[in-house]
C-alpha cells in the first residue's frame, strides 16, 4: 500500500518513492530557505548511540549517516557505504566507504571511525540501542581507508539492514575517545546539516553541510526543529502558518488539517501496533483457548474507526504488517462474541473471567485500546477492569513483568528484527513468556540463510505457529501520520518513521 | 435561614452547591446512559434529545459521564480536605495546647512545608507517589496539613486565655477534656469556615492534578480528566471540554461562595 | 521588625529548604524507576539500563548521591541534568527568567486590572456594577487554570478566530512584537484568578476606610469626593491590597506550572513537569529550592511591607 497524500479536499494516491526516484534534473529545485518542522516531545539528548525521542531521530537522522540506511522502499540503501558484499553463508560482510567523506568538522570519515563506532556500540560499559540488533557482530576491522570487514559470529542475513538501525549512526573516532557524555550536547557528523544551535527547551536549528557527499545536496539553507508540548497548540500554530512542517500529527486532528488549504496531509501505511501482552506461564493465559477467546472479543475493524478515526488497517493478531516481504496471507478473525463465550466455557470458565488489564497513560492510544477492549469483550463474558497509570510507573513495575497489559511498539526493518525483538525465548523485550524452541529455530534458520526461498518457508511456518499460539492480540496496524505546508517539495517519511529524507526537501515558494 | 445567605451571592451558592452536591449523591442513579458504553454512530455530537450535552470521541453520552463522574471530583475535594484538616487540627490543637518547646518544634517545621507553594506540594507528592486517585488526595491533603494546623492553632491560642478555659484549669480537670469539651468547640468556627473554602480548592487542584495525568487515570469519569481527554477533539466538539470544564468551576463556585457565606454569618462584621 | 529578626527568618527558612531537598531526594530513591529506565524507555535492555545507570552515577547509594549533590550546591554547582545532559544551573537559569518575564506580565496585568475594579465596586456598592464585579471575581476565583487556558484557546486562538498564537515563545531579543503577543494568553490565564482575589480585596479595605471616622470627618470638613477618595480613602486601602500581591506570589508560583505546560512557555514549570516525567531529580531539586525560595522572599517582603504600613505590628 502507497503513502496517501491528501490536497485540500482531494485525495491523490502518489508513491513516495516514485517521486523520489525522479532525477535531479527533471524538477527545477530552488535551492535555499528555511524549513520549520514543529514537533511535540522534546529533543532530549543528540546523543546518537542511545537516544530514542521521537523528534531526536530526524535531527540524528539530518546530522549524522550510517554505514547504510533504510530507504522510502523499507530496504537498505547506501549511505556512507557506497556498496557492501555479504559472504554466502552470511557470516561476513565487507563495506566499501565512500571516497572523500568528512565530518563537519573537517576531519575524514574512514574506516577506523567505522571500527570506533561499531566497537562503542558493542561495549557493555555504552547504553547502545542498536546492540540487540548488531549483537551477533564477532569482530570488526578496517581492511584499509575505506574498507571495513565484519565477521559474526552466528550467520545473520539482513546485516545491512541492521546497520542502518537509526542509533547506528557513524561517529568520529575522536569523539568517542574522549568524554562521551559530549556525545549528548556535540554533534560532528557527515550527515546533510549540521548543528547550529541546541535548546531542547525551545528551538534546534541545523543549517546546510556544504560539504555533503551528495552533490547538490541538501537544498535547504537550514532547519529548525521547534518544540510545543500542546497537541492543540500545535496543532493550531501549524494551522495559521506559523512552523512548514508538522512532524507527527494525531489521528483526531488528521481529517481538520488534511482538508485545511494550503496544507497536505500524508498518511504512510505502517507496521505499528498496539499490542495485548498475556502471560503464558500465568492463568487464565496460560490456556490456549481463553487466548482465542479474547481474539474473538474483538471487533478490529471498530478499533480502527473509533481509536485511529479510520487511519489504520484492522490486524488479525500477525506481527507482521504487509510490508514485510515474508509476510503470510492471515486469516481474518470476525468478531464473534458467542464463540468467544463458548471458548471460555470449555476452558473452564462459564461464568465469565475477571481481569485487571493495565495501560500507561502515555501515549493515549494504550488506554483508549484497552477501554474499547474492556466494552467489546464484556458480552463475551470478559469482565475486565481497566487500570491505567503514569508511564513512569508502568515502566518501573509492569512493564516486561504484568500479566495482562497494553504494549505499543514502532514497525521494525525485518522480520527477524521484529521476532527478535519480542519473541524469540532471548528476545530483547520478550515478556510473554512463551519460550517455544521449534518458533525459536525457525526464526534461527530465517535469519542464517541467505537462500530465498528457505527463508520464505521457515518465516512462513514461524508465522502460522505463532498465530496458532497466539503470545499476541495485535488489532490492528496505525498508520503513520505527518503534513506539511503544500510549498513543502519532496517531503516523506518512512514507515518506521526513523528517516527522513530531509536533503531532498525544497521550498516552492514561487 | 441567617441574613449572610438571603443575598444574591449567599442563593447562589446555596444552589450551585444543591445542584453539585445532588449529582455527587444521586448522578450515578439518574444518568441517562452507561458511562462508558460507546455510541459509534453518534460520534463528536452537540447537544440532542437523545444526548442532552452531546458525546465524546467514543459516542460516550457526555451528560452521563459528567453524572458518573461528580462523586470522585466531589468527594475528592471533600476527601481530602477532611483528612487535610483532620491532621492539621491535630497538630495545631497539640502545639497550641502544648505549648513550650513542642509549639517552637512544631511551628518551625510548618513554616518550612508552608514555604512550598500548595500546588507544587501536591505535585511533588503525587509524582512519587506514583499518581493515581488516591495517591492524589492524600497529596492534596497532605498539602492542606500545615497551613490548617497553623489556623487551628492560633485559633486554640486565642481560646487557651478565655476564662471558662482557665476555670477549667484551676478545676483540675483532665487536658483531655479541657481539649475536647472547652477548646475545640469554641475553636472549630474559623477551621469549619476555612475547611469550607479549602474544598473549593481541592476540587480544582484534583482536577488539575487529573489533567496532568497524575490524578484519576482512564476510563474514570473525573472532570478534569475528561477536560484533558477531550483537548484533541475541543475545535470539532467544543462540548467536550466545556461541560466538564464549567462543571468544575460550578462546584468550586457553589463552596467558595458557600464559604464565605457562611463565614459572614458567624462573624457579621466581616460583611459588607 | 529588627534586623536579627530578618536574620533568624532568613537561615530558618534556608534550613527548611534543605529539609525539602533532603524529603525529596529520600522519597525518589527509595521508588523503583529512575533516570536511566525514562531515557532509555522501551528501548531499554537490562544491560543498556545497568550502563547508563554506572554512566550517570546512579547505581550508588542514595545517601552518597545525596551528600555528593549537596557538596556541589554548596559550592554553587547544581550538579548536571540527567535528562538534558546540561548543567543544572544553565537549564533552570534560562527557564527562570521566562517564568519571570510571565509572573511579572500577570502581576502588572493583574495591579492595573484588579486595583480599579475593586475601588469601583466599592465606590457603587450594591448596585449592578458591584454585584457584576463580585460574579466576575467569584466565577474566575472557581477556575483552575487549565480550564481557563483551554476555553480561552477556544476562543482567541482557534482555527477560526485565530487572534493570538495558541502557545509557543518567541524570545525578546528575537522580536518584541512576538513576545508580546505568545505571553497575552498565558499572563490572562494567571492574570484571571489572582484579579479575583485582588479585587475582592480591594472593595472590602476601601468599603472599611470609606466607613471609617476620618472619611467622614474630610467630607464635613467639606473636601471635594474625588479629593476624599484620591487622597484620602484609595491610599489607605491600597497598602494591604500590596501586601496581598505579594502573598499570592504564592499562587502564582503553582499556576505558572500548569499554564506554561498547556501554552508551551519554556520556564520552570513546564521544566519541573518534564523533570518529574524523567525522573530527572537534580533539575526537579534546583527548581523545587527556586520556587521555594521565590516564595518564602515574597512572604518575607509582605510581612515587611505589612510592618512598614502598620506600626502597629511587631516582631519579636
Amino acid at each position: 500500500m502507497m503513502p496517501i497524500r491528501h490536497t485540500g479536499r482531494t485525495a491523490l494516491l502518489l508513491g513516495a518513492a516514485l517521486s523520489l526516484a525522479l532525477p535531479a534534473s527533471a524538477i527545477a529545485q530552488e535551492m535555499g530557505g528555511t524549513l520549520k518542522i514543529s514537533h511535540s516531545t522534546r529533543i532530549a539528548t543528540l546523543n546518537v548511540l542511545s537516544l530514542s525521542g521521537p523528534a531526536e531521530y530526524p535531527v540524528i537522522d539530518m546530522a549524522y549517516s550510517g554505514l547504510t540506511r533504510i530507504g522510502p522502499d523499507s530496504q537498505p540503501m547506501p549511505d556512507l557505504a557506497e556498496s557492501w558484499e555479504g559472504s554466502d553463508d552470511a557470516t561476513e560482510f565487507t563495506f566499501f566507504l565512500r571516497e572523500g567523506v568528512t565530518f563537519h568538522d573537517g576531519t575524514p570519515a574512514t574506516a577506523s571511525d567505522v571500527v570506533a563506532t561499531y566497537e562503542a556500540i558493542l561495549d557493555p560499559d555504552i547504553p547502545a540501542s542498536a546492540l540487540s540488533v548488531l549483537d551477533m557482530i564477532d569482530s570488526v576491522e578496517a581492511v584499509d581507508d575505506l574498507t571495513v570487514k565484519f565477521t559474526l559470529a552466528t550467520p545473520y542475513a539482513d546485516f545491512p539492514t541492521s546497520t542502518a538501525h537509526a542509533n547506528a549512526r557513524i561517529l568520529s573516532e575522536e569523539a568517542l575517545a574522549g568524554d562521551l557524555t559530549a556525545l549528548d550536547t556535540v554533534v560532528n557528523g557527515t550527515g546533510p546539516f549540521k548543528m547550529e544551535s541546541f535548546d531542547s527547551a525551545n528551538v534546534t536549528r541545523l543549517v546546510r553541510n556544504d560539504d555533503y557527499f551528495m552533490e547538490g545536496k541538501p537544498y535547504l539553507d537550514a532547519v529548525e526543529m521547534h518544540l510545543f508540548p500542546d497537541l492543540a497548540a500545535e496543532t493550531t500554530n501549524f494551522l495559521t502558518g506559523a512552523v512548514d512542517v508538522m512532524l507527527l500529527v494525531q489521528q483526531a486532528d488528521y481529517e481538520r488539517i488534511a482538508n485545511s488549504p494550503g496544507v497536505e496531509a500524508l498518511r504512510v501505511p505502517s507496521g505499528r501496533y498496539v499490542n495485548v501482552v498475556m502471560r503464558f506461564d500465568q492463568p487464565p493465559f496460560d490456556d490456549l483457548k481463553v487466548r482465542e477467546a479474547l481474539a474473538y472479543a474483538i471487533d478490529r475493524q471498530l478499533l480502527v474507526d473509533l481509536v485511529l478515526e479510520g487511519l489504520g488497517r484492522p490486524a488479525h493478531d500477525n506481527i507482521l504488517s504487509p510490508e514485510f516481504k515474508y509476510r503470510i496471507d492471515t486469516p481474518e478473525r470476525a468478531y464473534d462474541p458467542e464463540k468467544a463465550k463458548a471458548l471460555l466455557a470449555e476452558a473452564g470458565y462459564p461464568d465469565g473471567v475477571q481481569l485487571d488489564l493495565v495501560a500507561s497513560n502515555r501515549p493515549a492510544i494504550r488506554a483508549q485500546v484497552a477501554i474499547a477492549i474492556q466494552q467489546m469483550a464484556a458480552p463475551a463474558g470478559f469482565d475486565i477492569n481497566v487500570e491505567t497509570m503514569p508511564h513512569d510507573t508502568y515502566l518501573a513495575n509492569v512493564w516486561r513483568q504484568g500479566p495482562f497489559y497494553m504494549a505499543y511498539w514502532g514497525m521494525q526493518p525485518t522480520e527477524d528484527s521484529t521476532f527478535n525483538l519480542l519473541l524469540t525465548s532471548n528476545a530483547s523485550y520478550e515478556d510473554t513468556g512463551w519460550n517455544n524452541a521449534a518458533f525459536d529455530a525457525l526464526i534461527e534458520t530465517g535469519r542464517s540463510t541467505t537462500v530465498e526461498a528457505e527463508r520464505a518457508a521457515a518465516y512462513a511456518e514461524a508465522q502460522e505457529l505463532m498465530l496458532a499460539e497466539l503470545p499476541y492480540i495485535i488489532a490492528f496496524y496505525e498508520d503513520v501520520l505527518t503534513a506539511s505546508r503544500d510549498y513543502v517539495e519532496g517531503y516523506t517519511i518512512n514507515p518506521i518513521n526513523r528517516y527522513f529524507y530531509l536533503e531532498n526537501v525544497w521550498l516552492d515558494k514561487e | 435561614m441567617p441574613s449572610a445567605f438571603r443575598t444574591a451571592t449567599g442563593m447562589t451558592g446555596l444552589i450551585l452547591l444543591t445542584l453539585v452536591m445532588g449529582a455527587a449523591l444521586f448522578g450515578p442513579l439518574i444518568a441517562p446512559y452507561d458511562p462508558q458504553a460507546f455510541h459509534p454512530a453518534a460520534r463528536l455530537q452537540g447537544p440532542s434529545a437523545a444526548h442532552w450535552l452531546g458525546t465524546d470521541q467514543f459516542g460516550r453520552d457526555l451528560l452521563s459521564r459528567l453524572l458518573h463522574g461528580a462523586p470522585s471530583t466531589v468527594f475528592f475535594g471533600l476527601g481530602a480536605t477532611f483528612l487535610g484538616v483532620g491532621a492539621g487540627t491535630i497538630i495545631g490543637v497539640i502545639a497550641g495546647t502544648a505549648g513550650g518547646w513542642i509549639d517552637s518544634v512544631i511551628m518551625r517545621v510548618l513554616d518550612g512545608l508552608l514555604a512550598v507553594p500548595e500546588l507544587l506540594f501536591a505535585l511533588l507528592i503525587v509524582t512519587f507517589l506514583g499518581g493515581g486517585v488516591t495517591q492524589a488526595m492524600l497529596a492534596v491533603a497532605i498539602a492542606f496539613t500545615p497551613g490548617m494546623a497553623r489556623i487551628a492553632r492560633s485559633s486554640v491560642l486565642s481560646i487557651r486565655t478565655r476564662e471558662y478555659v482557665l476555670a477549667a484549669i484551676a478545676r483540675g480537670e483532665a487536658a483531655s477534656y479541657i481539649v475536647m469539651r472547652e477548646v475545640l468547640p469554641n475553636a472549630i468556627g474559623p477551621i469549619i469556615v476555612e475547611a469550607t473554602i479549602r474544598v473549593a480548592f481541592a476540587i480544582m487542584i484534583g482536577a488539575t492534578l487529573g489533567f496532568l495525568g497524575l490524578g484519576a487515570q482512564p476510563p474514570s469519569t473525573e472532570w478534569g480528566l475528561m477536560v484533558a481527554e477531550a483537548r484533541q477533539f475541543m475545535f470539532r466538539n467544543a462540548w467536550t471540554v466545556a461541560v466538564p470544564g464549567v462543571a468544575i468551576a460550578m462546584a468550586a463556585m457553589g463552596f467558595n461562595l458557600f464559604g464565605d457565606a457562611l463565614r459572614d454569618s458567624l462573624d457579621p462584621r466581616r460583611s459588607h | 521588625m529588627t534586623f536579627g529578626y530578618l536574620v533568624r527568618r532568613l537561615l530558618a527558612m534556608i534550613l527548611v529548604l534543605f529539609v525539602v531537598t533532603f524529603a525529596v531526594f529520600a522519597i525518589t530513591m527509595i521508588l523503583p524507576g529512575n533516570a536511566a529506565i525514562m531515557i532509555l524507555g522501551e528501548h531499554g535492555t537490562d544491560e543498556a539500563v545497568a550502563a547508563l545507570e554506572r554512566q550517570l552515577g546512579l547505581d550508588r547509594p542514595w545517601y552518597v548521591q545525596y551528600i555528593d549533590w549537596v557538596a556541589g550546591v554548596l559550592q554553587g554547582d547544581f550538579g548536571q541534568s540527567l535528562r538534558l545532559s546540561l548543567p543544572v544551573s544553565e537549564v533552570v537559569g534560562a527557564a527562570f527568567w521566562n517564568s519571570a518575564a510571565l509572573g511579572a506580565a500577570a502581576l502588572i496585568g493583574v495591579t492595573l486590572v484588579a486595583i480599579p475594579l475593586g475601588v469601583l465596586a466599592a465606590l457603587r456598592r450594591g448596585t449592578a456594577a458591584d454585584l457584576g464585579i463580585g460574579l466576575f471575581s467569584y466565577i474566575g476565583a472557581s477556575m483552575p487554570e487549565f480550564v481557563t487556558a483551554t476555553l480561552l484557546l477556544l476562543l482567541l486562538a482557534g482555527p477560526a478566530t485565530g487572534y493570538l498564537p495558541a502557545g509557543g515563545f518567541v524570545p525578546l531579543s528575537e522580536s518584541v512584537g512576538g513576545f508580546a503577543a505568545h505571553i497575552v494568553l498565558p499572563a490572562t490565564t494567571l492574570g484571571l484568578i489572582l484579579i479575583a482575589h485582588i479585587s475582592r480585596q480591594v472593595r472590602s479595605e476601601m468599603s472599611d476606610v470609606l466607613g471609617s471616622d476620618y472619611i467622614r470627618a474630610a467630607r464635613l470638613k467639606g473636601l471635594s469626593e474625588r479629593r476624599v477618595i484620591r487622597r484620602h480613602a484609595l491610599p489607605n486601602s491600597l497598602a494591604p491590597a500590596v501586601a496581598v500581591i505579594a502573598l499570592d506570589v504564592g499562587y502564582l508560583l503553582g499556576g505558572i506550572i500548569v499554564v506554561e505546560e498547556i501554552f508551551a512557555w519554556p520556564g520552570l514549570g513546564r521544566l519541573l513537569i518534564y523533570a518529574l516525567e524523567n525522573r530527572d531529580l537534580p533539575v526537579i531539586q534546583a527548581v523545587t529550592l527556586l520556587l521555594a525560595a521565590v516564595y518564602a522572599i515574597s512572604n518575607l517582603i509582605a510581612d515587611i511591607v505589612i510592618a512598614i504600613l502598620d506600626p502597629r505590628v511587631r516582631y519579636a
